[in-house]
């Protein structure tokens, strides 16, 4: 071993003297200085995009010269076969079926899912020609049936007729886009907005539009599907904390911090991604400490007001009305059309600089056509309504309240959603040992961190997981939703991609309360809520 | 870039006086009154009552008439430069839907097995190539120069393209070079606004910038252009007519929303319906209805295929398809765009070697092609990929978002064109942004595929699901395009209850049985009760006049293009019609000379990074609703500036531009040369 080295030295030496000549001559072309910046700051960026320039002088050589260089498969593990071989290979090789076959449960999953004969609203009426109170749509403000937002629909489906035919770069953009892109900047208080033709869409397309590879993102641990796939898609190194709780940020950020000035790398973009209103659990973020802790840090806010926006604050502003925080300190504000204002699509606002940005790089605003104008007028007016009508969010707040005060002390329900969270989430508390750890953990949620563990930042896996035991709560739950049903009220499981989501989502029941409903109705329904939960919960400790 | 309204308006909806002409038959009759004393004063459209009628007509609804302009008339835009005659009865409004009962300016799309697939694409000549190369390293060169001093002497412009305050750029003046540098410039062709109905034509909000397009001001000045620009295929691009008033009803029965995801208590009567109108359609067993073309691929193919699965996708794929293969976690491989050589070699590469370094089977191979390319105007190779696919087993996705509507004698895209059966292939998809005029998109495929996507598709679980009114106008459009089977088959309400218990499986085999083979009618029972249904869209005349002036004006504009010695890509049959510029600089002065002409041509312009370096183009979007008067003007318009921008460089025939315009039938007709 020594002696190679020693051996070798001459030779380590001869390397590293050529390579600082070599250096040396290169810094003193001309220009040579701008030459290597280029490469490393497009490596750090996106590396398909360095070569550009390199490619358009080689594509020029080659189109001229015209010899074809074609890809041979000389790679390391390549293994050479003859014509035969190959062919036999290909009738050797079966694939598996397309799409796995459903199993018994997911059958009946598809066949027993409700379907609403005629429009939603507070009293839909299903297709066994039953009609229901309804705490299962998104239905916040009550604006689904609104005349006047027909009204002005039919009058845009006459103006403009109904698809928009073209993306918004190729002359898919109408004046109501334009328009709406307005009123929600104006209605939030922002320099901009730009609308998406999907809220599901918005933020998987607004993340990968700023992070790129080699950026920093620290993530809440609970974030929605959404986001995960946003996430995935940018490529960017990912830290999570856990969910929704701001010391552990603050420990991320600080630990972060520390990681890179010992590396001593260059300055990347960094950014914390989170919720207003969970939609996994309806907790909600404390918006002030998390302004405070990005401004101390540095870091840029990618929050989703999803559920948040047009369901809390005076008028439906969401958080930042909640908690009179200027919009602008948060950089991308997102937020969905179709829930707050039951029009469709999704929206991010922020400054010029942030929204003009995804006109371009925005992947699913780019390569999709605009939104249909009339859902756009929908949507407009929908906030000329929030606006004017303050009431509508105090009645939405009272209903809340009306559910809750039913809901809350009930044995066998645990609730994580925010007192004012429009968006409730029932767990079912089993009495069994094993069953009450998930409850105690949901008790105090900094648990973790209380008795001194932290939680891997690398993993989206928190150190202490909740556990439970996901195939038996959602056969309760949906025991239970089966039963609210017969009793003519209609609720739903939370529907997740179990083994899709990064972490197994605790199954709950999901209220969504709307300010459509008197508080009576709502109260009789939370009470058959009520009802039902210790039916199904009392038959199954039998 | 900003775009800012020099005077905003304060409300856009405001309720008009004038009483509104609400139904189309309402409408109809009036301007076919309009039309007729039109008629009796020729050559004088200024002064004459019929024009204050028209204009009274138009008042109620002034989006499809712009009061300045029309007036005068001159381009043809608004109203027919010859009135119709006293038989013809033209039931839409020619600014959205261009009137033409010339029977002979009629196609049928199908393929012939003797013609050659591919029209052999021509390449430039040298000098071309190189300028455009040359004019590329110009402008980057500039580019960086004026970068670098403008970092010197204009500080607070590259401010937020560099660190700050401890912030990282958050488009660092690298990464936005490009757009910074050589979009700029040319920004006037883009992203530019419109009003009212994208059909035959579009009104285009007029803007101007003060300081070389950094920021983009409206004038409020309108002016109307021929629109080659959208996806229009069908011309369903409609605000009067069967589908606008199916659509408007709906909003009133059903209100804008569906309030939820499809799981979650947001489906309707309206989606089983629309759902098992697209399978039939379509020729498949079933269908599920996303409410985003581009979500449809992104959330859909990682439902398909996970790791240890390759995806073999065309080099020229949609960006949704990227998007929704990097979602899945399969590998990827891309063969050469629409090459079926290169995709076999591809095959019998990635089957002989199995996984990478383990060399494992792959679980599934799913090759994704589009069937039609909207930048390249490239159909693609179905019957040679069908035999491929019996001999290597993989799973077939076809991206129909360009095509279903647009190619095929019945309009049911590339199976119907190539008369391949559709139950061949595994997974259908497709748009309904495009031919239908409405959103969304689907995917169609055999029962237990489609319930597999319904359930670990992400847009189940956690997309909105399509608005009412959209799905109205998919139900309508479609039921248009196949006709429709009257009288009603059976009591409504139960037809539509047995569409709503599809899993007892009895009463959906009673339902097969009744329904026409595929390319069929569909059934009145299919189809929501309070739905209007219209003689021409029962009797299937209305789909056939589309269809086959779609099929006429595809092939008479690639045809004439050719023949004017332009250089165009892909099939004489696709309603996409690239024309080559190469050079960038060429777009903008194309895009420009069109747009400003007495009668503008709205076209769309496209380079890198849609296009390969080199290729920069322009794409017309054909539609049914273009008459053959308006494939002329545009083919005078490209002639002109051609020989201004020097852009035929094409080999072959040529003929003189009046020749094809005096022999259209006879060229559309003609085989490949
Ligand atoms: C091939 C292809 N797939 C999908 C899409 C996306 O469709 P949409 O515009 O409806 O989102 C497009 C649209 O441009 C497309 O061309």
């Amino acid at each position: 071993m020594n002696t190679t080295t020693t051996a070798l030295e001459p030779l380590f030496t001869l390397l590293s003297q050529s390579y600082t000549t070599l250096e040396t001559t290169f810094s003193k072309i001309p220009g040579s200085a701008v030459v290597a910046r280029y490469v490393r700051s497009s490596h750090q960026n996106d590396p398909g995009r360095t070569l550009l320039e390199v490619i358009l002088i080689l594509f020029a050589i080659r189109t001229l010269l015209q010899s074809r260089t074609r890809a041979d498969n000389s790679g390391k593990h390549f293994i050479k076969f003859d014509e035969k071989e190959v062919d036999e290979l290909v009738d050797e090789w079966t694939p598996e079926p397309l799409g796995a076959p459903l199993d018994e449960r997911e059958q009946a999953e598809i066949d027993n899912s409700p379907v609403i004969v005629g429009p939603v609203g507070p009293k839909p009426k299903l297709s066994n020609g039953k009609t229901v109170t309804n705490l299962a749509s998104y239905n916040f403000t009550g604006l689904a049936g609104n005349e006047t937002i027909k009204e002005r629909s039919i009058d845009a489906l006459v103006k403009y007729g109904l698809g928009s035919c073209g993306p918004p770069g190729f002359y898919g953009t109408q004046d109501v886009h334009m328009q709406l892109e307005k009123d929600i900047a104006d209605f939030l208080g922002t320099e901009a907005a730009i609308i998406y033709a999907q809220a599901f869409s918005t933020i998987s397309s607004v993340i990968p539009a700023f992070c790129k590879r080699g950026d920093i993102i620290i993530a809440d641990r609970g974030v929605n599907f959404a986001i995960q796939k946003g996430l995935q898609i940018s490529r960017s190194t990912i830290r999570w904390y856990d969910h929704n709780d701001l010391k552990s940020l603050e420990q991320v950020l600080e630990s972060t911090e520390k990681e890179r000035r010992k590396k001593k790398g260059p300055l990347t973009r960094r950014f914390i991604v989170t919720e207003g209103i969970f939609d996994h659990d309806g907790a909600m973020s404390d918006l002030p400490k998390l302004v405070e802790l990005k401004q101390k840090y540095k870091y840029r806010l990618i929050l989703d007001e999803s559920v948040s926006f047009g369901s809390i604050g005076r008028t439906g502003r969401g958080l930042t009305e909640l908690y009179n925080v200027p919009a602008s300190q948060v950089d991308m504000l997102v937020g969905s059309l179709a829930n707050g204002l039951t029009a469709c699509g999704g929206f991010c606002a922020g400054s010029h600089i942030v929204v003009n940005h995804q006109r371009i790089n925005g992947t699913s605003f780019v390569f999709s056509a605009a939104m249909p104008p009339l859902l756009s007028v929908a949507a407009s007016e929908g906030i000329n309504i929030l606006r004017s009508t303050p009431s509508i969010l105090s009645t939405l707040q009272e209903n809340i309240r009306a559910i809750r005060s039913i809901l809350d002390r009930v044995d066998c329900i645990a609730i994580p959603a925010h007192p004012a969270s429009p968006m409730i989430h029932l767990y079912v508390r089993l009495p069994s040992p094993t069953h009450l750890l998930p409850s105690a953990a949901l008790a105090s949620p900094a648990l973790s961190s209380a008795s001194g563990r932290l939680s891997n930042p690398s993993s989206p896996h928190p150190r202490d997981p909740e556990i439970f035991d996901c195939d038996l709560e959602d056969g309760i739950l949906q025991d239970i939703v089966d039963e609210v049903l017969a009793q003519g009220v209609m609720v739903t499981r939370a529907k997740r991609l179990r083994g899709q989501e990064l972490t197994e989502v605790r199954p709950s029941i999901r209220l969504a309360a709307t300010s459509a409903l008197s508080k009576k109705d709502c109260e009789k329904a939370a009470s058959v809520v009520k009802t039902a939960f210790i039916k199904v919960v009392g038959r199954h400790r039998k | 870039m900003a775009i800012q309204s020099a005077s905003p308006t304060p409300s856009m909806f405001r309720k008009k006086s004038t009483p509104v002409l609400n139904t189309a038959a309402s409408y109809l009759s009036a301007v076919s009154e309009a039309d007729a004393r039109a008629r009796a004063p020729r050559g004088t459209p200024n002064s004459t009552p019929a024009l204050s009628l028209s204009s009274s007509v138009t008042s109620s609804s002034e989006d499809t008439v712009l009061h300045e302009r029309e007036e005068l008339n001159s381009d043809g835009l608004a109203y027919p430069k010859v009135p119709p005659t006293s038989e013809q009865v033209f039931t839409t409004v020619h600014a959205e839907f261009g009137h033409c009962a010339n029977d002979s300016y009629r196609f049928t799309s199908r393929y012939n097995p003797a013609r050659p697939l591919k029209a052999g694409e021509q390449d430039p000549p040298y000098y071309i190539l190189l300028t455009t190369y040359i004019s590329y390293i110009l402008v980057i060169l500039f580019g960086h120069l004026r970068d670098f001093f403008g970092k010197r002497f204009k500080a607070t412009d590259y401010r937020h393209l560099l660190a700050h305050g401890g912030y990282a750029a958050l488009n660092s003046d690298f990464d936005s070079f490009y757009t910074r540098r050589l979009k700029l410039r040319i920004d006037d062709c883009f992203s530019h606004p419109v009003t009212g109905v994208p059909g035959r034509t579009i009104v285009l909000l007029d803007r101007y910038s003060p300081n070389h397009n950094k920021s983009i001001l409206l004038t409020g000045g309108k002016t109307r252009g021929l629109n080659v620009s959208s996806y229009n295929y069908l011309g369903f691009a409609q605000s009067k007519g069967a589908c606008a008033d199916a659509s408007a009803e709906s909003i009133r029965r059903y209100g804008i929303s569906a309030c939820g995801s499809r799981r979650e208590g947001g489906t309707s009567d309206l989606h089983i319906q629309a759902e098992a109108l697209v399978a039939r359609f379509l020729g498949m067993e079933d269908s599920l209805i996303s409410s985003m073309g581009f979500a449809t691929n992104s959330t859909v193919i990682p439902a398909l295929v996970s790791k240890g699965c390759l995806v073999i996708s065309d080099e020229l794929n949609h960006a949704s398809i990227r998007f929704g293969v990097r979602l899945s976690g399969a590998n990827v491989r891309m063969f050469k765009h629409n090459d079926v050589k290169s995709l076999e070699a591809l095959l019998r590469e990635v089957i002989s070697q199995g996984q990478p370094k383990t060399h494992r089977p792959w679980k599934k191979i799913l090759v994704i092609v589009e069937g039609l390319y909207s930048m390249e105007g490239t159909l693609v190779e179905l019957p040679a990929i069908m035999e491929l696919k019996k001999k290597y087993k993989f799973y077939l996705f076809i991206d129909e978002a360009h095509s279903i509507g647009a190619i095929g004698p019945h309009g049911r895209g590339v199976c119907d064109y190539y008369d391949v059966n559709p139950r061949d292939v595994d997974i259908l998809m497709g748009t309904f942004t495009k031919s239908f005029g409405a959103a969304g998109g689907y995917i169609a495929g055999n029962r237990s595929l489609i319930d597999r996507i319904r359930l670990s598709g992400h847009a189940g679980a956690y997309a909105e699901a399509m608005a009412p009114p959209i799905l109205t106008q998919v139900v309508a459009s479609m039921a248009s395009i196949m006709g429709v089977t009257l009288p009603r088959l059976d009591k409504p309400t139960s037809s539509t209850r047995s569409l709503l218990t599809r899993h007892s499986d009895s009463t959906l085999n009673v339902i097969a049985e009744e329904a026409p083979a595929w390319r069929g009618t569909a059934l009145a029972a299919w189809l929501p009760t309070w739905m209007p249904t219209p003689q021409s869209m029962c009797d299937g005349s209305d789909s056939q006049m589309r269809l086959r002036r779609l099929a006429f004006n595809a092939r008479y504009l690639n045809r004439a293009l050719r023949k004017l010695g332009f250089i165009t890509y892909g099939s004489a049959d696709s309603p996409v019609v690239p024309l080559l510029l190469f050079h960038p600089g060429k777009m903008a002065v194309f895009s420009r000379l069109m747009r400003t002409r007495p009668t503008p041509i709205v076209v769309v312009v496209v380079a890198y990074p849609a296009t390969s370096l080199v290729t920069s183009r322009v794409r017309f979007c054909l539609s049914a609703s273009h008459t053959k008067e308006d494939i002329d003007t545009i083919l005078v318009a490209c002639d002109e500036i051609g020989d201004l921008l020097d852009l035929k460089q094409g080999v072959g025939e040529r003929w003189p531009l009046q020749e094809i315009m005096a022999r259209a039938v006879e060229l559309v007709h003609m085989e490949e040369s």
